[in-house]
């Protein structure tokens, strides 16, 4: 995956244009196949009269066509400020279109807006804190994300995905044996290092409730690893659920198939009723903390998720400030951060990152533009999950990402969100930017003090 | 068999210290304590990999590489899951099963203890065991087992393998459900939340047809309705079936097939059947973001602004009592009387047979406490199970550690 | 004719007056309304420390991170849109009318700033048209009916500007502009122009979601 054909890359970043050579996707062509013009008219009136209301029409009618949205959007920044990938021009090449023609638009503009959901925007809200209205175009490119999983044309990585989360309540098709023995083994090597270490499944009135996305037990079982290093050191009184709704990620949510999401949301929550814990704290994601904190539960008619879900980053700083967990030596390499928009402009937890990073690393450079500002990664929003084929796409779409990361001189990128992290691992080999990419909790493992919390020392 | 009335309901105070059990073993998990609160157990590190179940203080006699999931049983057993040379089954009460696995989860127990299950995997085959007799079929993969009063049991199945990311086989509807092993003919894109009625002879549960339709089976037949998603359904007695059904944004609920309750919900869901099955009660939100419970389609006068997660009926059905938690902190309302405790932790309720004593146990600033009808009866442990009320309501048991020591405590409400 | 000019100097102004804001308020009420039926937990993320604060941040110039990053723009829009109100509302000519109508009045503007503002309203509004053309992200989302709204406010300034010169065929200017005035007057509530009622409302709501859940900025 992360290996990337040299002459490939050298002459999509002298050229820039990928858009002639774009992927097809099997998933896509065969919806595309079975589709009708009633099914395509009736489905798209059905979305944009029955599940919109007043939001959605004052937003179309609004929009005065200023064009102060295109600075915002990676895309329209990475592609030379082509107005075909400013956030305004997705919403002209979508939504108005079909409200224009009532929703009798052909198998070409579906073909179309698939590709502009799902793969040149990554939902990240951006473009919502420059315009002068507040008009919220990832909820717009959102819908265009419904009709197509109503119409059953969403990618197919992404729909295999949802296909799994449906399933197994995970994203990854882990097995619910398959995810009880990950943790034993996490538990058994983990011993090694303390050797009382003990990964609680299933303690009821724990006080807290960890909770991971899919990947981890997957692919990198180390951070479960490491996260139960920092709670038996913290001497937390934890747990973890051996049963599905141990995954907080949500594909789901990002292809329209708001049934699923909130299914999914609803197991993660009864979870942690079922275990009567206080608080979930969850890993470094920050997708899977925008489904829990701010998506999966309204479709439930939670205004609120019913538990405090603490993130990572939020987490590592009460760890760290209430000397639960002591750095040993501080790191010495010159870092940088990435503020995922899912806890950023999410969540608002930028200022408590830097503070994290500060404690645990000397020497730091910010990039620019950062917090709520910044670029995102690319890969967010559901577009790395739309799978290899369009990887080099993503590439040429994030390139102001690399320019930003470049600026910063920094030898290691912290990354603390997974789709973050892998989305800018691509662009770091891609660019040959010659940066090492890590989560906090790495170098939060890597520095910290081994010993084990007593309360009142 | 559980037999609370055969239960030592005179002596006051039965103690078992706990404390030198961390200075015998390495390490001690979290304890589990027997149904009639005589005994007090949990799963023990000896050495490097080598567990074991302590049991007042006696282990048990084979040893094993790893072991899980230690739960009560019955009176006062014990099953946990165990692993001798990578292979896996069940020990009850010191007894191993015959069968062994690769791996083995998602522990069932009867309401009585007579039947005892679990899902297992071999050779990347799934299954289901009851009481060591494991099911002959086996599948790719299996979820959501279930298990019935009567040791009937059954899960959703997948009925063929599938290619990484085949969005076409799984559009076709590769799953199922299987009772007893036996896997129905009907294939769905998803099945979930399977219900039997009480004598197990009927079965149901919500599946997905197609990518937006949502329907409920019940045992061979597809409700002709299709709803945008639907919940776990439940039978009022062997022929009748109710489930929270979505139409249009709002929850409603469904009688075979057809409306039942008048009203419609932002959220409708855990249904609660009175033992007698003259009341249902639900979990629901009306409006959007307030909590509360309906009771045959009537909501309570109080709601809540962030949860209700239980529900739970007194055996002759006149109390039921709510867990819910409002404005950040967690309770408990009993029959619509909200108890106000405001406490961090609320755990599951015990309510006499004749819904006139309500006993829980709720976590406050890091201690808990027995709370009886609303009045703090005990508090200041560090560990308590859930109390159990006598079978005549007049009395409590505490099931609690103190300084170390396991108490057992009777005490008179 | 002569009817006509009298029906357009005298009921119409009135007519397209109640239009005006009749048609803003009906819309405000019907979206509210409708908000109560179709999207009620809006209501449960709105509040009004935060629809403030983020109205608040956009009403100061080049605070907002956006209008940095276009400030020729910004300063244009934000001069257009204060002057848009300020120069008919304290015009004398408009005061001294609507002081025989309601026997109320306020301070006017010197006649001499108010036409130099007149002119300034004028040029942003062709400086917004030029735009249309020059900038390619503005050209791409750019229809005709963008150049029409943009000439629906033209017409009123440029008729009101000609009719105090008297430059020619005074009388009819003054009829131009009090039509094209009313013209404008009721397009509001129908077009794109009721932004001065929605926008409001879109900031309010995504100042709540940032402010209130997010707890982030939106500037």
């Amino acid at each position: 995956m992360q290996t990337q054909d040299n002459t490939m890359t050298e002459q999509s970043r002298e050229t820039n244009d990928m858009k002639s050579e774009k992927a097809t996707d099997p998933a896509i062509e065969s919806g595309l196949k079975r589709l009708t013009p009633e099914r395509i008219q009736k489905t798209i009136n059905q979305v944009l009269e029955k599940e919109t209301g007043p939001r959605f029409k004052a937003y179309v009618e609004t929009c005065m066509r200023c064009g102060m949205c295109a600075d915002a959007c990676s895309f329209f920044l990475s592609n030379d400020r082509d107005p075909y990938f400013m956030p305004a021009a997705k919403v002209k090449n979508t939504i108005w279109e079909m409200l224009a023609k009532k929703g009798n638009v052909s198998k070409d503009f579906l073909r179309q807006a698939v590709r502009i959901s799902h793969l040149e925007c990554n939902v990240c809200k951006r473009c919502a804190m420059y315009c002068p209205f507040g008009i919220d175009i990832a909820y717009m490119m959102l819908l265009v994300r419904r009709i197509c999983h109503k119409l059953e044309i969403t990618p197919q990585y992404i729909q295999d995905t949802v296909n799994s989360h449906s399933v197994t309540l995970n994203q990854m098709w882990v097995k619910d044996d398959e995810w009880i023995d990950t943790l034993q083994w996490q538990e058994e090597d983990a011993r090694d290092e303390f050797e009382n270490l003990e990964i609680p499944l299933d303690k009821v009135g724990a006080d807290i409730m960890y909770s991971v996305i899919a990947p981890e037990p997957k692919f990198q079982a180390g951070l479960i690893y490491q996260a139960a290093t920092m709670m038996h050191a913290a001497g937390i009184d934890w747990t973890m659920p051996s049963t599905p709704g141990w995954d907080n990620s949500n594909m789901a949510m990002y292809t329209g198939d708001n049934e699923i999401s909130g299914r999914i949301a609803r197991a993660f929550f009864e979870t942690a009723a079922k275990l009567r814990v206080k608080r979930i704290v969850m890993g470094e994601c920050g997708h899977a903390f925008r489904s829990v904190y701010d998506i999966g539960n309204r479709w439930n008619s939670w205004v609120m998720p019913p538990f405090e879900v603490v993130h990572a980053l939020a987490f590592y700083h009460e760890l760290l400030t209430e000397g639960r967990i002591t750095i040993k030596e501080k790191y010495k390499k010159k870092v940088t951060l990435h503020d995922p928009c899912n806890v950023s402009r999410g969540r608002g937890l930028h200022d408590k990152a830097r503070q994290v990073v500060n404690m645990v690393c000397e020497d730091f450079v910010d990039m620019v533009p950062n917090r709520e500002h910044n670029y995102c990664c690319g890969a967010g929003g559901g577009v790395i999950n739309c799978g290899p084929p369009y990887k080099n796409e993503r590439m040429v779409n994030n390139r102001n990402k690399a320019e930003q990361l470049a600026a910063t001189g920094a030898e290691v990128l912290i990354a603390p969100c997974h789709n973050c992290h892998s989305g800018l691992e691509d662009i770091i080999h891609h660019y040959d930017l010659k940066m090492e990419i890590k989560f906090l909790g790495d170098l939060i493992y890597e520095t910290m003090e081994k010993k084990i919390y007593t309360p009142g020392k | 068999m559980e037999e609370k009335t055969s239960w030592d309901w005179h002596t006051d105070l039965k103690e078992i210290p706990v404390k030198e059990w961390e200075n015998r073993f390495n390490w001690v998990q979290a304890p589990q304590v027997s149904k009639d609160g005589e005994r007090i157990a949990a799963i023990v590190n000896l050495d490097e990999m080598v567990f074991n179940v302590c049991v007042n203080g006696d282990v048990w006699d084979d040893k094993y590489e790893k072991a899980w999931c230690l739960a009560p049983f019955a009176d006062n057993g014990f099953a946990a899951f165990v692993a001798k040379d990578e292979e896996w089954t069940m020990n009850v009460n010191g007894v191993q099963w015959s069968n062994w696995f690769d791996f083995i989860w998602d522990m069932k127990i009867s309401p009585n203890g007579d039947f005892l299950g679990a899902a297992f995997q071999t050779d990347s085959e799934y299954g289901v065991i009851v009481n060591d007799v494991p099911w002959e079929d086996r599948y790719e993969n299996l979820t959501g087992a279930v298990m019935a009063p009567n040791g009937t049991s059954a899960a959703v199945v997948q009925m063929e393998s599938m290619a990484a990311a085949d969005v076409d086989a799984f559009k076709k509807g590769i799953f199922s459900v299987a009772r007893n092993g036996e896997a129905q003919a009907a294939r769905f894109l998803n099945a979930w939340n399977i219900s039997f009625d009480a004598g197990a002879q009927n079965i149901a549960c919500t599946v997905r047809l197609d990518r937006e339709a949502y329907s409920i089976v019940q045992n061979d037949t597809i409700w002709d309705n299709r709803f945008e998603s639907a919940w776990k359904p439940q039978f009022l007695d062997e022929k009748t079936l109710v489930a929270p059904v979505r139409i249009n944004g709002k929850w409603k609920l469904y009688k075979n097939n057809a409306p039942f309750w008048a009203n419609a919900y932002d959220q409708l869901w855990h249904l609660s059947v009175s033992p007698a099955g003259e009341d249902i009660a639900a979990i629901v939100s009306t409006p959007y973001g307030r909590w509360t419970v309906a009771v045959n389609d009537r909501v309570w006068q109080h709601s809540w602004d962030t949860m209700v997660s239980d529900i739970h009926f007194s055996q002759d059905g006149a109390c039921l009592a709510a867990v819910y938690k409002h404005k950040g902190a967690w309770d408990l309302a009993v029959n619509q009387t909200p108890w106000q405790m405001r406490a961090d932790k609320v755990f599951v309720p015990s309510i006499s047979p004749d819904g006139s004593v309500v006993a829980v146990v709720v976590e406050k600033n890091s201690t808990r406490q027995l709370v009886v009808n609303n009045r703090v009866m005990a508090s200041g442990f560090s560990f308590m199970a859930d109390p159990v009320i006598s079978p005549d309501g007049s009395q409590v048991m505490i099931k609690a550690i103190e300084n170390g020591v396991y108490k057992r405590q009777i005490i008179s409400v | 004719m002569n009817s006509f000019i009298a029906f357009i100097m005298g009921p119409m102004v009135w007519i397209s007056a109640i239009i005006f804001v009749g048609g803003l308020l009906f819309k405000g009420i019907s979206i509210i309304q409708s908000v109560r039926q179709k999207e009620p937990y809006i209501f449960s993320y709105m509040t009004v420390k935060h629809s403030l604060r983020s109205m608040g941040a956009w009403l100061v110039p080049f605070f907002p991170k956006s209008t940095r990053l276009r400030p020729v723009y910004y300063a244009i829009s934000y001069l257009f849109h204060i002057l848009l109100f300020v120069v008919p509302l304290f015009l004398a000519s408009h005061i001294v009318l609507i002081n025989e109508a309601f026997q109320v009045s306020w301070p006017a503007l010197n006649d001499g700033l108010a036409d130099w503002l007149t002119l300034l309203v004028i040029a942003a509004l062709i400086f917004f048209a030029v735009r249309r053309q020059m900038v390619p992200e503005i050209t791409y989302l750019t229809s005709a009916i963008d150049y029409l709204l943009i000439l629906l406010v033209l017409l009123p300034f440029v008729t009101g500007f000609l009719a105090y010169h008297q430059w020619f065929a005074y009388r009819w200017m003054v009829v131009a502009h009090v039509l094209s005035g009313e013209l404008m007057l009721i397009i509001i509530p129908f077009s794109r122009f009721s932004h001065m009622l929605t926008a409001p409302l879109t900031r309010a709501y995504m100042g709540s979601e940032f402010g209130n859940v997010r707890h982030a900025r939106d500037w």
